[in-house]
C-alpha cells in the first residue's frame, strides 16, 4: 500500500433543510405565524472513518440515499463536516455527477473554461488541455453549442473529460459513466484504467457493480451514511447484491 | 510523498464565525480570472457583444431618461437643459448601482450547480455580477458627455472626480450585490421585492430632481439615504463641473464601505452552508 491519499476520521454530516419547496419570504412569514420552523434532519453521513492509500482505487456502493455523494463532496471540499476530520494529501479533482455546465445557456467550450477557473485552474493551464478535452468528448461543433441543448450522456463526456484530463493526485468520479453510451464508457474505463497505473487514488461511485468489480482493487458498501463493509471487490460486492435481493438483511439492522 | 508529510487540506467543522481570511483571500486572488471571464461570458450571453446588443446598452438609458424628463415637464416643475442633464446623469449611475444589485441578487442561486461541484470562494459570483454592471454602465458615460456637449454645458477639470466617485458608486454596488446574493439563498422571493425597493429609492434620491430643491420637511432624507451624497456629488462634478464637497464624498465613501463591510462579513460566514442551501 502507498502513502495516506485521504483520511476521514469520524465524519458526520448532518443535513437540516426546510420543509418547504423553495425557503421564501412568504413561507417563513406564514410559519412565524403557526410558530413553529418545519426542519427536517438528514444524516447523511454518519461516524464514517476510512483511509484510502495512493494507488488504490475505491469502489463505493450503497442504496440510492447512502450518502455516497455527500461523502464525496465533504472529500472534496464542497460541503464542511458537521462533526469529525478529513485529511486530504494531494490535489483532488472531482466529477461530481456532471460538474461542468453550471450554466446552460453558455457552451460547452465556456462552461469548461469557467469550472476550470473556478476550480482553480489558470487560464492557459486550461487552454493547454482543451483540446484534449474536446478531443476525448469527442462532441463536434456542439462543444460550441450552448449546453442546454446537449443530453444527458453530453454532459457526462464533458464532465468526465475535464476531469480526466486535468490529471489529478485524487480522482472522485460520482456516477458520471451511467449515461454514456457502450462506446464512450469503453473508452473511459481505459482512461481510467490508464490513471490507476500512475499510483493516483481513485474513487469510483457507481451503481454499475460489474464496472466496479472490474476497475476497483477495494470496494466500500455504504448503508444509511454508515461504512458497512470494506475490502475484496468481489466479497463486498456479493454481500451488496445479497443484501439488495434480501431487501432489509440482518448484517446491516445489527449495524444501523 | 512520504508517510509522515502534512495534509494538503484538512477539513473540519467550523466554529468561528468567518472563514481564515489569508486563505480565503488567496484562493479569491488565485482564481481572479474567473471573475473576468465569467463577465465576459455574461454579456456575450446576453448578445452585448454584437452591435445592436450595445446600442441597446446607450439606446435603453438614453430612452429612460427621456421618458422620466417627460414626467419632469408634464408635472410642471422647471425643465431646463441642466435639469435634463442632471436627469440623465443621476440615472445613468443610479442604474449602474441598481444593475449590480439586481445582477447579483441570483448570482448565487444561480450558480447552483458550481456551488453543488466545485470548491472555491463563492463571493466571486456575486463579483462576477456587479463587474457585468460596471462594463455596462462605461459607455453611458461617453453618451452622457456626447448630450453634455450639445447642450452647450462647462467641461472642466474638476470633471476627473467623476473617477473617485464612480469607484464609491461600484463599492457600494459590490456591497450591495454580496449581501442581496446572500439573502436571496435564504429567502428567494427578495428577487421579485427587488424591483419595488429599487423604484422607491429612485424616487427618494435626488434625480428627478435636484438635491437643493428638497423641501426643508425632507432634508432628514440626506441623512439616511446612502445614495443622496454620492448622487448629489455627481451631478455637481458632471454636470455643474465643479468639484465635490470632501464632506459628502467622505459620507459616501463610508457608507460603501459599511454596506460592503456588513455585506461581506454576512456572506462569508454563511457561505460555507450554501452548498446545502441552493
Ligand atoms: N442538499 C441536500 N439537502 C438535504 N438533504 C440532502 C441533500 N442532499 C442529499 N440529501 C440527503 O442525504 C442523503 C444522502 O444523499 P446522497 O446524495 O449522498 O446519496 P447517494 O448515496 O449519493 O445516493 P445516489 O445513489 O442516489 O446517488 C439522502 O437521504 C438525501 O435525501
Ligand atoms: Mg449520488
Amino acid at each position: 500500500m502507498g502513502d495516506l491519499a485521504i483520511s476521514v476520521q469520524n465524519l458526520n454530516l448532518i443535513y437540516k433543510t426546510t420543509i418547504d419547496k423553495r425557503p421564501t419570504l412568504k413561507a417563513r412569514m406564514k410559519s412565524l405565524g403557526r410558530g413553529t420552523k418545519l426542519t427536517r434532519i438528514v444524516h447523511a453521513v454518519n461516524d464514517l472513518s476510512i483511509d484510502i492509500p495512493y494507488g488504490s482505487v475505491l469502489g463505493v456502493v450503497g442504496a440510492n440515499g447512502a450518502g455516497k455523494s455527500t461523502l464525496m463532496r465533504v472529500i472534496s471540499g464542497i460541503l464542511p463536516p458537521t462533526a469529525g476530520r478529513v485529511e486530504v494529501y494531494g490535489k483532488v479533482s472531482t466529477l461530481l455527477a456532471l460538474g461542468v455546465g453550471f450554466n446552460p445557456s453558455m457552451s460547452g467550450r465556456e462552461n469548461v473554461l469557467l469550472g476550470g477557473l473556478a476550480a482553480g485552474m489558470s487560464r492557459s493551464e486550461i487552454d493547454k488541455h482543451f483540446e484534449e478535452i474536446a478531443d476525448f468528448a469527442e462532441l463536434g461543433d456542439a462543444i460550441d453549442a450552448p449546453m442546454r441543448t446537449y443530453s444527458s450522456g453530453m454532459y457526462a463526456r464533458l464532465g468526465f473529460s475535464v476531469a480526466v484530463t486535468v490529471r489529478p493526485d485524487i480522482l472522485i468520479v460520482d456516477e458520471a459513466l451511467s449515461t454514456g453510451d457502450a462506446r464512450f464508457k469503453e473508452k473511459s474505463l481505459n482512461k481510467m484504467k490508464e490513471l490507476r497505473s500512475d499510483a493516483r487514488a481513485l474513487i469510483l461511485v457507481s451503481h454499475a457493480l460489474g464496472t466496479i468489480q472490474d476497475m476497483c482493487n477495494e470496494v466500500a458498501w455504504m448503508h444509511k451514511g454508515k461504512l458497512i463493509q470494506r475490502g475484496e471487490p468481489g466479497k463486498v460486492v456479493q454481500a451488496y447484491q445479497e443484501f439488495l435481493e434480501v431487501g432489509k438483511s440482518a448484517v446491516v439492522d445489527e449495524d444501523v | 510523498m512520504n508517510a509522515r508529510a502534512l495534509p494538503t487540506e484538512v477539513f473540519e467543522p467550523f466554529h468561528s464565525a468567518l472563514p481564515p481570511l489569508k486563505p480565503y483571500w488567496r484562493a479569491l486572488w488565485a482564481r481572479r480570472g474567473f471573475i473576468s471571464e465569467f463577465s465576459r461570458s455574461d454579456l456575450r450571453e446576453k448578445h452585448f457583444d454584437s452591435l445592436f446588443g450595445q446600442l441597446w446598452l446607450i439606446l435603453n438609458p438614453l430612452l429612460l431618461s427621456g421618458v422620466y424628463f417627460l414626467l419632469i415637464v408634464i408635472i410642471g416643475g422647471h425643465s431646463d437643459k441642466t435639469r435634463y442633464a442632471h436627469l440623465t446623469a443621476c440615472l445613468f449611475l443610479f442604474y449602474a448601482i441598481a444593475n449590480a444589485m439586481i445582477g447579483g441578487v441570483k448570482s448565487v442561486t444561480a450558480g447552483q450547480r458550481l456551488i453543488l461541484n466545485t470548491a472555491f470562494p463563492r463571493i466571486m459570483l456575486p463579483m462576477s455580477a456587479t463587474l457585468v454592471s460596471l462594463i455596462r454602465f462605461l459607455p453611458t458615460i461617453a453618451v452622457f458627455l456626447v448630450i453634455k456637449g450639445l447642450l452647450g454645458l462647462p467641461f472642466t477639470f474638476q470633471m476627473f472626480w467623476a473617477i473617485p466617485i464612480i469607484a464609491i458608486a461600484f463599492l457600494l454596488g459590490l456591497g450591495l450585490a454580496i449581501l442581496f446574493s446572500c439573502i436571496n439563498v435564504y429567502f428567494r422571493d427578495i428577487a421579485t421585492f427587488l424591483p419595488y425597493f429599487n423604484r422607491s429609492w429612485l424616487y427618494l434620491s435626488p434625480i428627478l430632481y435636484e438635491a437643493s430643491a428638497l423641501k426643508p420637511e425632507l432634508r432628514p432624507l440626506e441623512h439616511i439615504n446612502p445614495l443622496f451624497p454620492l448622487l448629489d456629488s455627481w451631478s455637481r462634478v458632471m454636470v455643474h463641473g465643479q468639484a465635490p464637497s470632501f464632506s459628502q464624498l467622505g459620507i459616501s465613501l463610508l457608507w460603501a464601505l459599511g454596506f460592503l463591510i456588513i455585506g461581506t462579513y454576512f456572506f462569508l460566514s454563511r457561505e460555507r452552508e450554501f452548498a446545502v442551501r441552493v
